[in-house]
């Protein structure tokens, strides 16, 4: 079972997700900061990670760039209100880049699409 | 002693006095007016004092000195009505050459009159005249302007024209610059081309008569040691003179004239008048430059001036329009969250809800309308977007691929066979790429209603001038041209017959940019778009 680590600020944001990411059949783990994904990152570890662009007074991206330095074997998925990031250089290193939307479809075919190039990966690195 | 004179009576005849004439019947009566004017060179009276010397008269001899010392005070003084009577004209001449000087500010009119002047039988009557400019950026002494006939037939058919108008010096200005200025340039083109001369040459004659600031007649100009040979064949004259222009101390330029037609012998007279023409006309000619080269200035600063006034309209615009989107942006942002919460667990809620269940219907209203929301608010965030445009120089190919390949993730499930034929060599299209690309993935993708069986989009390119023209045609989609019109227009209700913002985004972005956008329907074909690129920057909107 793949572990996923979710941030996102709001709490039925992060609830929703973990419902629905619980139902495709993965364990998820869930932060509202990237202190906390920090500390959940210390404490695990994860296949995946779907990051908010926007978090309270922080940023996604500075987020991203550190789990890029630190975790690069971790792939990263971004998930935000707005779709204007998904032409940002700096949204470039993430793995997937999907728009917020009430229909999570599209969010769960970019993780196991994710997941399966990552598998593909190990697979050809062994 | 018989008279032979009339000279004491005070009445005479006609047929009595040989001097009086047509026209002065009135002297017939007048005897003392008669006597002073006509009898004075009479032969008869010379007779009759003749006759008094005859027959010794003591009074005969002082009466011959009377009358010959009157005669030569007579003769003196018509001499001098007539020096006064040329000078009268001169001054004339002057002042009306002065005041249409000094009222113009027209290069090309100072110049016609100038000339004019110095040609023209009532000015100074000389054959030919050649006007060169200084040009000290380039350090330059250039042929601008000359005038005069070239051969004697040419000669007696203008002179016989102006003999028979009777113009005066203004109307023969006009005249010129109106009817004969530039067949004058051409008309002496390659002869003012070869009169060239750098300013540094300080040997060649010009530039001495130049910096010397005077007049130079140049006689015997085929032997002549100062004067190039080449100058001296280029004119074909022997004698001609070389006024420089001066004004304010600065070197204007220079006139060169001549009598290659009557070879008529340059004075000493003809020259100082053309050196004091010469003053005024340096001076008007240098005003004129001067003011041509205001009114370019001019121009620039009103130019740059409208410029800025379009620049701070801009910027003002700019910032409502930065406000705007980021209030647009900020909405939007708010209200994804909670609709995504809502839509999210709706969905949840549906997919875990028996098919029975009564309530299951009010879910799907709400997975339905809270789907439809999502929509609105991509527009909106898009419409936000396309208040930036940022245009740079794309190729058109990589800009169709792009969207193709993003598009093909939607379209090809759904059986959409989608093919584009590029044009050759096109050129880069200044556009924004972003906004662009999303017209395109819009245009292709565009959720219309009315679809065909025939799930084929055709799109070609090619080079058109200036631009490059980008054709769509979608066979899939079905619907009138009043559906499609509706379509376009921003924030229109479009529910029932599409996406909503989607088309209208595209033209407003498109035309934002400049860049036409022509969609067509045809109920039994489809639609087609056809957007041509610019490219070329100054054709866009910036």
């Amino acid at each position: 079972m793949s572990r996923l680590l979710v941030v996102d600020d709001e709490a039925n944001i992060r609830l929703l997700y973990a419902e629905e990411l619980k139902d495709e059949g993965y364990e998820v783990v869930t932060a509202a900061s990237s202190a906390e994904a920090a500390e959940k990152l210390h404490e695990g570890v994860f296949d995946l990670a779907v990051l908010d662009i926007k978090l309270k007074n922080e940023s996604g991206i500075d987020l991203l760039q550190k789990l890029v330095k630190e975790r690069h074997d971790m792939p990263v998925i971004l998930c935000s209100a707005f779709s204007c990031y998904k032409d940002d250089f700096s949204a470039w290193l993430a793995d997937g880049y999907v728009v917020k939307s009430g229909d999570l479809t599209e969010l769960k075919q970019e993780i196991a699409r994710v997941l399966a190039k990552k598998a593909l990966k190990v697979k050809a690195g062994a | 002693m018989d008279q032979e004179c009339c000279w004491n009576r005070d009445v005479i005849e006609q047929a009595d006095c040989p001097k009086i004439g047509v026209g002065e019947e009135d002297l017939l009566v007048l005897k003392r007016q008669r006597n002073l004017e006509k009898c004075s060179d009479c032969p008869r009276l010379l007779s009759d004092l003749k006759q008094l010397r005859d027959e010794n008269n003591p009074l005969a001899p002082i009466l011959g000195d009377l009358l010959a010392e009157y005669h030569r005070q007579k003769n003196q003084i018509q001499s001098l009505v007539s020096f006064l009577d040329n000078k009268t004209l001169e001054m004339r001449f002057f002042h009306e050459l002065g005041s249409v000087l000094q009222s113009s500010v027209d290069l090309d009119e100072v110049l016609s009159v100038a000339l004019t002047a110095i040609t023209a039988g009532k000015g100074f009557g000389m054959n030919r005249a050649f006007l060169l400019l200084t040009d000290r950026e380039v350090g330059m002494l250039s042929g601008y302007l000359g005038i005069g006939p070239r051969n004697i037939e040419e000669a007696s058919y203008v002179w016989n024209e102006i003999e028979q108008n009777d113009m005066d010096l203004q109307t023969l200005a006009q005249n010129f610059r109106l009817n004969k200025l530039s067949s004058e340039r051409a008309k002496f083109h390659d002869l003012l081309e070869q009169l060239t001369v750098p300013l540094s040459n300080k040997d060649h004659i010009l530039i001495k008569a130049l910096d010397g600031k005077l007049p130079i007649m140049v006689e015997s100009a085929f032997q002549h040691p100062d004067v190039p040979p080449e100058l001296a064949r280029l004119l074909g004259v022997d004698t001609f003179l070389l006024m420089p222009l001066i004004s304010r101390n600065r070197r204007i330029g220079m006139i060169i004239a001549d009598n290659c037609i009557t070879h008529r012998p340059i004075t000493e007279e003809d020259m100082h008048s053309l050196e004091t023409f010469g003053f005024p006309v340096a001076f008007a000619i240098e005003r004129a430059s001067l003011y041509d080269k205001l009114q370019v200035e001019l121009n620039r600063v009103t130019e740059a001036g409208k410029k800025l006034k379009e620049q701070q309209e801009l910027i003002v615009r700019m910032e409502n329009m930065a406000l705007v989107g980021r209030i647009t942006s900020s909405i939007a942002h708010s209200v994804r969250n909670p609709l995504m919460i809502i839509g999210g667990f709706a969905r949840s809620m549906l997919k875990n809800s028996a098919e029975s269940d009564p309530k299951r219907s009010f879910i799907e209203s709400i997975v339905e309308e809270t789907h439809q929301l999502e929509g609105v608010l991509d527009e909106i965030l898009n419409y936000s977007d396309s208040l930036y445009p940022t245009r740079d120089f794309w190729d058109v190919n990589q800009l169709v691929v792009a969207a193709l390949g993003e598009s093909a993730v939607t379209l090809t499930p759904l059986g959409y066979a989608i093919s584009y034929i590029p044009g050759h060599d096109l050129p880069p299209v200044y556009i924004d790429f972003k906004q662009l690309s999303y017209c395109l993935r819009t245009v292709l993708q565009n959720d219309v209603i009315g679809v065909s069986n025939d799930l084929s989009i055709e799109i070609n390119s090619q080079s058109g001038e200036n631009c490059v023209i980008l054709r769509i045609e979608d066979h899939s989609r079905q619907i009138s041209q009043t559906e499609l019109d509706w379509l376009l227009v921003p924030f229109s209700e479009t529910r029932d017959l599409g996406a909503g913002l989607g088309l209208a985004l595209c033209k407003s972005m498109l035309e934002k940019q400049g860049i036409p956008f022509v969609a067509e329907a045809n109920v039994q074909n489809g639609i087609r778009y056809t957007i041509t690129l610019p490219t070329r920057k100054e054709d866009s909107h910036e």
